[in-house]
């Protein structure tokens, strides 16, 4: 069943990311792209093991590279980095409220297209760079963030509705069968 | 707490950024070909969304606001013949001349309308897809263009589906002629702004530049991937410093590709 959730998450990476480069409003309304998969990403390491969050860091990171002009793979090690920082200190990290949830989704948001970043200036690719790219990761900072409100209920309900249900018994197991003595002679 | 998994998965996740950070751009494109295939049900859906979308508006547009489209585009196809009559006159004798001068002749292009189906999900590049690919003929470096000028070019091509780069974009620096000038320079990819992205720099100008702001640029032909003559854009400002041996300028280009919906692909 953990297999099953882990090819939900997949799923749900592919198509926010389809959308995300589909759906044009965001972009035109704020001049930056919006990036859902940190804020996946954080709500998956809080809730599933290590196997799916290496699945989410390379599967989302490829979906990712075959949509863009960019390399391919770009964000996996700042994916997969997040995910494991967040999945190693899951007990230490509040996550029960509305207001904390928006912080851990916009840091988030702002370390992993920072870290990108990095790796793609010290590979020797040449992204768009320019004062422009502190409005846009403001924007992904706060895009991040409520992502992360939205996706902490979805991932809930995904969890709820691939879980294995226990089978309703034929009868009621509570009950004791107690012989009585008159049977027995 | 058994270490094993996060070890296993740790060195998994090295070693493929290890292998993605050094595929050659071949095996690149071929890895985002077949990693392109699971968007395709996803494309699919788009498509019919949209067409739905289309028949629903055809359905519901009035009757009255129909004709007179109907008019205004009768009396726009009336202009755009008697145009084309002129052009084709103005070819026919520009092809005698270069007859008559044993000029080798222009290729002829033949544009194709496309849909712009996605932009790239990252903010460090200018791309967006298209919905032609090498079935319906589309090959890399294509020029890509819009009623008010040049767009980009293709970059890569998948089946059904071909990626563009846009102008401004580190993989779309082309050769432009300044109009008044004669000069030539390279659109270069910085010089955008948030709001703004039709801001692009244009560098290697002659340093005792006579170019101005306001003056037209167009596609030099150089390189013979771009037809010569495609509207790029206009100057905004040139900056001329002393010393130096070549001059930079700021231009806004023709088209604002953030607005786009179709475009056209230019094929031989």
């Amino acid at each position: 069943m953990k297999g099953f959730f882990t090819l939900t998450i997949l799923l749900t990476a592919l198509a926010l990311i389809y959308a995300a480069s589909a759906w044009h409003l965001p972009r035109q309304l704020t001049g930056a792209q919006l990036d859902p998969l940190p804020a996946l990403m954080l709500v998956v390491a809080l809730r599933a093991p290590i196997s799916a969050i290496t699945a989410l860091a390379i599967g989302g990171s490829l979906f990712q590279s075959a949509l863009s002009s960019g390399p391919v793979g770009a964000s996996l090690l700042p994916l997969y980095a997040l995910g494991l920082i967040v999945h190693l200190n899951t007990h230490s990290l509040s996550q029960h409220h509305i207001g904390p949830r928006f912080a851990l989704g916009a840091i988030a948001g702002g370390l992993v297209p920072a870290v990108t970043l990095g790796l793609l200036l010290l590979s020797g690719h040449e992204p768009l760079v320019g004062w422009f790219t502190l409005w846009q990761w403001s924007v992904g900072i706060l895009g991040s963030g409520i992502f992360a409100v939205l996706f902490f209920p979805l991932l809930d309900w995904l969890d709820r509705s691939v879980e294995e249900q226990p089978l309703a018994a034929p009868y009621d197991t509570t009950t004791r069968i107690v012989r009585g003595t008159r049977f027995h002679g | 707490m058994n270490n094993r998994p996060y070890i296993i998965a740790t060195g998994l996740v090295l070693l493929l950024a290890i292998v993605f950070f050094n595929l050659s751009p071949d095996s690149s494109a071929r890895l985002k070909r077949v990693l392109a295939s699971f968007h395709i049900p996803l494309f699919s859906v788009q498509k019919t969304v949209e067409a739905t979308g289309d028949i629903l508006v055809d359905q519901t547009a009035p009757r009255k606001v129909l004709l007179q489209e109907i008019r205004e585009l009768k009396r726009q196809n009336q202009i755009l013949e008697l145009r084309l009559g002129q052009t084709q006159s103005l070819e026919r004798e520009n092809r005698s001349l270069r007859d008559q001068l044993q000029l080798r002749p222009k290729p002829e292009w033949n544009p194709r309308l496309t849909r712009i189906v996605g932009r790239d999900p990252a903010n460090w590049w200018r791309s967006v897809l298209i919905d032609l690919g090498t079935k319906d003929g589309v090959r890399v470096d294509m020029p890509v263009m819009s009623s008010q000028g040049l767009v980009g070019r293709v970059q890569e091509v998948h089946d059904h589906r071909s990626r563009v780069a846009l102008l401004g974009d580190p993989a779309c620096r082309i050769s432009v002629t300044i109009e008044a000038t004669g000069e030539s320079g390279i659109i270069s990819a910085s010089g955008g702004t948030v709001f703004d992205p039709t801001l692009v720099k244009l560098l290697y100008l002659p340093a005792n530049t006579e170019a101005r702001a306001g003056d037209q640029l167009y596609t030099s032909g150089l390189g013979e991937i771009f037809p010569r003559g495609i509207p790029v854009g206009k100057l905004t400002a040139v900056a001329t410093a002393p010393g130096a041996l070549t001059t930079q300028a700021s231009v806004k280009l023709s088209v604002n590709s953030s607005k786009l919906n179709e475009v056209w692909v230019l094929m031989p």
